[in-house]
Formats: C-alpha cells, sequence, structure tokens
C-alpha cells in the first residue's frame, strides 16, 4: 500500500519534476529520451533567459502581487472582524453575497472592463490588474479571517476590556496577534491567486503590464522548441507560488471552501 | 443594514461594524457587479470594433437570438459540460483513492502529501504549456517515447482528442482539491462510530460503505459544488494548448468569450455570451448556497 502511494505520488508530480530539472539542463540534454536524472546542472539557460527580459515581468508579477494582496488584507480584515466579532441582521447575506462575487465568472465583466481601461488609458497598466486582484482577493480574505476571528475565545478581548483597553488596542494588541498564523496563510492564499491569475492578465495587459503567466504564453509560441530555456522561465514563473504553496497546504482547503470545511 | 447589536460596549457607544464593513463592500461591488451591468447594456447593442463605421446601434435581443441560433455555441456549452464533468468524475475518483492512500501513517507522509498538492499551485499557463511540449508533443513528447518503446501507434493527443486532453490537464491540476477535502473528511469521522462499527463485525468494505460513505457525502458535495464552479471557468489551459481548436472542438464558454471578443472584436456578441455564462452560473450558485446554508448553519450563525 504505503509503496504504491510512493510510486502515484512520483508519476502524478513527474511533469513538475521534470520541468524543475529541465531547466538546469543544456539544451542537448533537454530532449533526451528517456529524460535523464543525470547530468551536468548549468544556469546558463536562467542567465540568457533572465538577460532577455524575464526580469520585467517577473517584476511585474511581484508587484501587482504584493501590492493587491496587501490592500485584499487591509479592506478584507476590518470586514470580516466586523463579521465575526458583531451580530448583525444581515451578516449572512453580506458574506454569501462576498462569495457570489467569487463565484461569478471573470468572462461576464471581461469585455466592459476592456472598454472601461481603454477609455481611461489603463489598458496594459499594472494598476489595473492591482485593482482587479484587490477585488477579486477581498471576499477570500473576509471568508478566511472570518473564520479565524471566530476562534478567538470571547472572554480574551472581553478581559481586554475589563482592564480597560479600548476597542482599538484590544484589536491591535491582543486579537491581531492570536489571528496571525490564520493572517499569514490567507495572505499567502491570495498571493498564489493573484500570482497565477491568467483570464484578466492575458486579456488586459500586453507587452508593458505582463505578469509571468502571459509571459509564459507568448514565450512558448516563440520558443517553444527550446525546452531548457522554456523550463526555466516555467520554474521561475511557476516557483514562488509553489514553494509558498507549500508553506500553506494545510489552509488550501478552508481557503478554496471559504472557510466552510477546516481541513 | 440593521442596527448592529453586538457585544454591549461599557462606554455605550455602538461597534463600528459600518466602518468596518462598507469600504470593502462598496470596493468589491464597484469592481466586480457593476460591470456586469455594462455587459448586460452591451449585450443589447450592435458594436463591432472592427467596424467603427457601422457605430453602436441599439438591438434588443438580437444578438442573444444570433447565439443561441448559432451551431458553434451548442458545441461550445456541450464542450463546457464535457470538459467540467469528466474533470469532476476524474478528480472525484482519484481524489478519492489519494485521500484514502493518505489517510494512513506512513514513512515520508508529508513529502508525498506536498508532492500530491503541487500541481494545484502550478499556474494553469504553464501546466498546459509542459503538458503539450514535453509530456505530449507528438515528436519529441514523453508520450511518444513510450509509444515507439511498446511499438504502439503514434497519437497527437491534442489533435485528435483536444477535449479529452484538455480533461486530464484540468483533472490533474484539481485532484489535489479534491483529495483534501475528502481527506479533511476522513478524518473528521468519529473514532468511537468506527469502532463500534469495527464491533459489530462490519469489515473493511461495509465499513467504508455504511459508515465512512455517509459521512463523506457532504465533504463530496462541497468538493463538487465548488470543483463544478471553478472548473467551469477554465480558460488558461486552453489558451496555451489548443486555443479552442481544432475548429470550436475544445472552446468551452469562458475561451468563447475572449475569442468572440477580443478576436472577433464584437463587443456586443461577446456580451451576450458573457450574460448568458453568469445566468447558468447564477443557477448553479443557488444550488450551491441552498446546499451551503443547509450544511454549514452552525458555522453561520
Amino acid at each position: 500500500m504505503t509503496l504504491l502511494t510512493y510510486v502515484m505520488a512520483v508519476v502524478y508530480f513527474y511533469p513538475v519534476l521534470w520541468m524543475l530539472m529541465t531547466g538546469f539542463k543544456s539544451e542537448g540534454d533537454a530532449v533526451k529520451m528517456p529524460p535523464s536524472l543525470l547530468f551536468s546542472p548549468t544556469m546558463e539557460n536562467y542567465r540568457l533567459i533572465w538577460d532577455s527580459g524575464v526580469a520585467a515581468f517577473f517584476g511585474n508579477s511581484v508587484i501587482v502581487t504584493l501590492t493587491s494582496t496587501l490592500f485584499a488584507l487591509l479592506l478584507g480584515v476590518p470586514a470580516a472582524y466586523g463579521l465575526a466579532m458583531f451580530k448583525l441582521k444581515r451578516s449572512e447575506d453580506v458574506l454569501f453575497w462576498f462569495m457570489s462575487t467569487k463565484f461569478l465568472p471573470v468572462a461576464g465583466i471581461i469585455i466592459p472592463l476592456y472598454m472601461l481601461l481603454k477609455e481611461i488609458r489603463l489598458l496594459d497598466n499594472l494598476w489595473a490588474l492591482f485593482f482587479l486582484y484587490t477585488a477579486m482577493n477581498v471576499p477570500l480574505v473576509v471568508w478566511m479571517m472570518r473564520s479565524f476571528f471566530k476562534e478567538v475565545p470571547l472572554e480574551v478581548m472581553e478581559s481586554a476590556r475589563v482592564d480597560g483597553a479600548s476597542d482599538t488596542r484590544t484589536f491591535f494588541q491582543i486579537t491581531l496577534p492570536l489571528v496571525r498564523p490564520g493572517l499569514i496563510s490567507t495572505a499567502l492564499l491570495s498571493f498564489i491567486f493573484a500570482w497565477n491569475e491568467f483570464f484578466l492578465a492575458v486579456s488586459l495587459t500586453a507587452t508593458n503590464a505582463a505578469t509571468m503567466p502571459v509571459h509564459m504564453a507568448s514565450f512558448m509560441t516563440q520558443q517553444g522548441l527550446f525546452w531548457a530555456k522554456m523550463s526555466s522561465v516555467a520554474s521561475i514563473a511557476v516557483v514562488p507560488a509553489l514553494l509558498l504553496g507549500w508553506f500553506t497546504q494545510k489552509q488550501l482547503v478552508r481557503g478554496m471552501t471559504m472557510g466552510a470545511v477546516k481541513g | 443594514m440593521h442596527k448592529p447589536t453586538g457585544i454591549p460596549d461599557k462606554k455605550g457607544f455602538a461597534p463600528p461594524v459600518r466602518r468596518l464593513l462598507w469600504p470593502s463592500i462598496i470596493f468589491v461591488a464597484l469592481i466586480t457587479q457593476i460591470p456586469f451591468l455594462v455587459t448586460i447594456y452591451y449585450s443589447l447593442h450592435d458594436w463591432n470594433l472592427m467596424r467603427p463605421d457601422k457605430g453602436i446601434t441599439f438591438s434588443g435581443i438580437r444578438n442573444y437570438s444570433k447565439i443561441l441560433s448559432d451551431a458553434a455555441f451548442y458545441e461550445v456549452l456541450g464542450n463546457t459540460f464535457l470538459l467540467t464533468g469528466g474533470a469532476l468524475i476524474v478528480c472525484l475518483v482519484v481524489g478519492l483513492v489519494f485521500s484514502l492512500l493518505m489517510n494512513r501513517d506512513f514513512f515520508g507522509k508529508g513529502i508525498v502529501r506536498t508532492m500530491l498538492v503541487s500541481p494545484f499551485f502550478i499556474m494553469p499557463a504553464v501546466a498546459g504549456i509542459v503538458w503539450k511540449t514535453m509530456l505530449l508533443n507528438p515528436s519529441f513528447g514523453l508520450t511518444a517515447y513510450f509509444a515507439s518503446l511498446f511499438h504502439f501507434p503514434l497519437i497527437d493527443w491534442l489533435a485528435s482528442y483536444p477535449l479529452m486532453t484538455i480533461v486530464l490537464m484540468v483533472a490533474w491540476q484539481w485532484i489535489p482539491f479534491f483529495m483534501l477535502i475528502l481527506l479533511a473528511g476522513l478524518q473528521s469521522v468519529p473514532d468511537d462510530v468506527m469502532e463500534a462499527a469495527h464491533l459489530d463485525g462490519a469489515n473493511a468494505l461495509q465499513r467504508f460503505q455504511h459508515v465512512i460513505l455517509p459521512h463523506l457525502l457532504k465533504y463530496i458535495e462541497v468538493a463538487v459544488l465548488l470543483g463544478l464552479i471553478f472548473i467551469m471557468q477554465t480558460f488558461g489551459e486552453i489558451y496555451v494548448t489548443t486555443a479552442g481548436g481544432p475548429g470550436y472542438a475544445s472552446t468551452n464558454l469562458p475561451y468563447f468569450v475572449y475569442r468572440v471578443g477580443f478576436q472577433g472584436w464584437d463587443v456586443g456578441g461577446a456580451s451576450a455570451v458573457g450574460v448568458i455564462i453568469v445566468l447558468m452560473t447564477i443557477v448553479l450558485m443557488t444550488a450551491l448556497f441552498k446546499f451551503l446554508r443547509k450544511t454549514f448553519q452552525g458555522e453561520l450563525t
């Protein structure tokens, strides 16, 4: 049984592993069949593709992902706190409304977004992606953080209040530190979703504001036969989300099910 | 918004719920909801960016009747259904197998788990490209290598079976999601119930069928309904592998919007397809919400 599990895991993971390794091979080694595990690793591909402009697209991805994650937290955490701590008659409606915006297909709004951005000259501009990714991640933040805030025992906060701490102080000094692990995994998941987003990016950006996935798609049409170079670009595109994903895999279920399944 | 009735504040002023909520609600509504109203507006107009001479004219429901009488639309609708349904079935079966395998203690469990969740974090654009060029390339790919090794006929998967291949690709990415949800379900089976079944002499299969499966049903439903909504929106894998072709053979609804809008520059037509997708999603979501509200009532109040 365990052996079977190992075999399945290796087969299933193989495409990722192969891609990560091929990035370090010479073009000649890269196309050898069967793919060799033993080869003399080279950084040549990375040097070449980094100099050929990948750096700019990587930068775009980093900027837009970090800023949109930060702003999604700034907007979403207070809302989550409000929904978790205070009884509102319609809090359930508000929550489901947030969830519904996350489920609505982007295809339903892409045309007006394009026309509007064209009108205000923000096509192919990072600001556009920043606003969209922030809006995309706010519902995720609200749902996840709400479920973390709800786990904070009320007595802790009440005793702080009895001690004379203001609401704001209670929040920053007591509540926030208690939910920090949850806050971190929420931030990581927002980061991953924004980092991997493709539909909006490919529809609304071109040469200036393109992010890594968009660059990846155009890189392939030009140089799809150079496996080693392609794999090194792909690795750069994938590794940030993959690493963060590994750290946050335990919270993935909670994030994807909007806190419904704890995981 | 109703008057908040929260934790009584000893200083006697109402908790600042509104101030906490409104910024995010306004921001999200402005960016995700208002544009949809514009989509509806556009969908009622004849407007093609390739024909600026024709301008923008009100056309009523003509865009809708044009789409609904177009054979391509029904092919796309069928593709969307097959892609989503096919991927869901594969995800559910393989996800269940993986979760059962992972619901045990063995050496290296952490690493195996990490390997199994990894495809979920690979961006669709890269997943599609790696599959297309390295695994499935008809002359140099891994499948071609195995075909020649065992003297199987050489198959250009993406050209001959585009939709089926994309189903497998999408399933590869979404299996971890199913595995993790089902694993959460398996781990929450109460120990005493399992023990009782054991004492009653139920064998492993009976325990699975009568104890685990009923408990798991709730989790299966969550996974399927969420998977349904997310997999319906598949786009990147199609964009980088087949570009929806040959013909419309691997175009799904979101990719159809892209083709009509950004290749045909038919603003009205693409908007109408967008409206149709949203309506379909709303129907699905209504079912989902009914279910989620029922299942997670305790969690929600």
